[in-house]
């Protein structure tokens, strides 16, 4: 014992100035553009089905995902609240694409999110842990030693600011699977505010510039896909929901390498234009993509 | 057993590093697992219960009524858990500031289950807002189109086909099923009935919708109270509205009292110059009463004035004719009201 504390101990004693941040930087996930396959809208009621079918339309799963690869899935597992109530990503659509990565070669595939409720919770209710799990991904849930600091070059907000850094670090490709619903704040929660997900912290302060807030995310995390869900889509109450009424039946699903372009066509499902939700514009303006989905030349299709 | 005092050394040293050997090894044990994430593998079924662990001091009356409300053939799936104003985002995150700017003072959630049917699971969310008016206030903004009004109910309260929502004296209740069953939403039902019967809120209550402009072509459910701000204008505070019928069409109208006939007429200012400012058009108006109160926002007719101590008008009618129609109409209502006021 005497030994151990020996060695621990620390001659300089503690320093001044308090506890110094390693500052970390998010990895870009982006992959090349590819023109045509940069926007894919697909229609048909049966998730696995449109799921893959825009993706194909993209290229294929193996444009982003290749053999050895680790994929860190970031679905919305926001709420602890059953699928049926479409406030989080559907279990379905994420055990597809965890499916869809093992198909394409790659070694690991890790779901993670950082819930507004009690993350266990969370997954377990929502049921994405459990189809995260029965596909073969292996499930992190936030712990503090996950979290690092980063700051957003040319931020106003993202300074200093914990993200779950950990599992998007180890991976070599990062993908958003979100649903389409409206936010009480926002407007709408589509593919941007998803990366909200990633935030630590007392992130609800945000909210008071929640425009501002998800374009810097839009700036901060460059992923290699997006796929935004608008099969059910929340008209109301969100983002929590809590009715069936609160749903609409859309039949959608939108996979795109331009998150910008993929919630500008997302909120149409909402009965929204672009110049409804400020932070479309903002994004765009901050180079995160563009709100002109058309010039992106969607690939669009129907499966039955 | 008596041991040489060499034995006995031998003996506690060999203790000793077996002890620090144990150490070692739970030592290495935590560590290698910290950096082991994936938590399900613990089993988070256990975990997402514990995690729902109560860990409020306050709210005795409403924990005992919703430990009362338990029913028949259910149990508490998770306990009471109790949130304030400064972490409700915790639970509901961007709709807290729909509560917290209504008088939000506290939530009480707790979880109950089916017996028999683990699957058959409902959560209460249960918000004390202070006042019966900002209860009328959450509850009437997010009311839902589809609701049914059972005619054996009484006050105001509805259904979905997975909930049921009220409002009794200074709470506004969500009893939120997680699954579609006739079943889950009669024992819904019944925790609604057994928290009206149970929360003391003595005589501040909101019973039924409030009437603007009478019932004449009045949609049913249709009145609203918006606290904060209306029409995403934030001046404009606690205004009604509700939807009325004219002339085959459905108009929404607006009524907001104001301190005195002075702040009226600056507020309905106001309003109009952020219609216009936001790219809104005068329009002259067919009727003589209505002169410069008629606005063009998109296609859409606004109409917007002050009568007494009252800011009032219709917003976003996509039929003229019947816009006018209503504004008149509650034109005639307020001068009714302000009759005895400007005398």
């Amino acid at each position: 014992m005497g030994a151990v504390s020996y060695l621990a101990y620390d001659g300089d004693g503690p320093r001044a100035g308090g506890d110094v941040k390693e500052l970390v930087e998010l990895p870009d996930f982006s992959i090349e553009q590819r023109d045509g396959q940069a926007l894919s809208i697909v229609t048909g009621s049966e998730r696995a089905k449109t799921v893959t079918k825009a993706i194909e339309l993209l290229g294929g799963i193996e444009r982003f995902v290749k053999a050895g690869e680790t994929i860190a899935i970031k679905p919305n597992v926001a709420f602890a609240s059953p699928a049926m109530l479409g406030a989080t990503t559907s279990p379905e659509l994420v055990a597809q694409v965890v499916q869809l990565c093992y198909e394409a070669g790659a070694k690991r595939v890790v779901v993670f999110d950082n819930p507004i409720n009690d993350p266990a919770s969370c997954f377990t209710i929502s049921g994405v842990g459990k189809a995260a799990r029965e596909a073969g991904a292996r499930l992190v849930l936030p712990r503090e030693n996950l979290f690092k600091y980063t700051t957003l070059a040319g931020g106003k907000l993202i300074t200093d600011w914990p993200v779950l850094f950990e599992p998007v670090a180890a991976a070599d490709k990062l993908i958003g699977i979100s649903p389409v619903k409206d936010h009480h704040r926002s407007g709408a929660s589509m593919a941007m505010k998803n990366w909200y997900g990633l935030l630590g912290g007392r992130r609800n302060i945000f909210h008071q510039d929640i425009n501002t807030i998800i374009a810097e995310l839009a700036m901060l995390v460059k992923p290699t896909l997006v796929i935004l869900d608008g099969t059910e889509v929340m008209m109301s109450n969100g983002p929590t929901g809590g009715s069936l009424s609160d749903l609409k039946r859309a039949n959608t699903m939108i996979a795109s390498c331009d998150m910008v372009a993929a919630d500008s066509y997302g909120c149409s499902l909402l009965g929204m234009k672009v110049s409804d939700l400020a932070y479309l514009k903002k994004a765009e303006n901050a180079g995160a993509g563009t709100t002109d989905y058309q010039s992106l030349e969607p690939k669009v299709t129907k499966v039955s | 057993m008596n041991l040489t005092p060499g034995r006995s050394k031998r003996l506690e040293s060999a203790i000793s590093i077996l002890l620090l050997v144990v150490l070692v090894l739970v030592g290495i044990g935590v560590f290698v697992r910290q950096f082991y994430g994936d938590i399900g593998r613990f089993g988070i079924e256990a975990a997402a219960l514990q995690g729902l662990a109560g860990e409020a001091t306050t709210g005795s009356d409403e924990r005992t009524v919703l430990a009362g409300a338990v029913p028949s053939g259910f149990e508490e799936y998770s306990e009471l858990k109790v949130y304030e104003a400064d972490n409700l985002y915790e639970k509901i995150n961007g709709k807290a500031p729909l509560y917290t700017d209504s008088g939000f003072e506290k939530l009480f959630c707790v979880r109950f289950a089916n017996e028999a049917d683990q699957a058959l699971k409902m959560e209460i969310y249960l918000y004390d807002m202070g006042a019966a008016k900002n209860a009328f206030s959450v509850y009437s903004t997010q009311k839902r189109p589809d609701g049914e009004f059972p005619a054996q109910w009484n006050g105001l309260l509805y259904k979905t086909a997975n909930g049921v929502y009220l409002v009794h004296g200074k709470y506004y209740i969500e009893v939120v099923g997680f699954a579609k069953s006739q079943d889950l939403v009669g024992a819904m039902a019944a925790v609604a009935e057994s928290l009206k019967a149970g929360l003391q809120v003595g005589d501040d209550l909101w019973d039924s919708e409030p009437i603007l402009f009478g019932k004449q072509g009045l949609v049913a459910g249709s009145s609203k109270l918006y606290l904060a701000s209306v029409f995403s204008f934030e001046g404009l505070t606690d205004t009604f509205t509700a939807r009325y019928k004219a002339d085959g069409e459905t108009v929404t109208v607006f009524l907001s009292e104001r301190a005195d006939p002075q702040e009226a007429r600056k507020m309905a200012e106001s309003y109009r110059n952020f219609l216009i400012e936001n790219g809104a058009k005068e329009k002259t108006a067919a009727e003589k009463a209505l002169a410069q109160t008629v606005l063009d926002f998109y296609g859409g007719t606004e109409i917007v004035f002050a009568k007494g101590r009252f800011v009032a008008g219709v917003h976003d009618a996509e039929n003229h004719q019947a816009a006018e129609k209503l504004a008149l109409r509650i034109l005639a209502d307020l001068n009714q009201r302000t009759k005895g006021a400007e005398q």
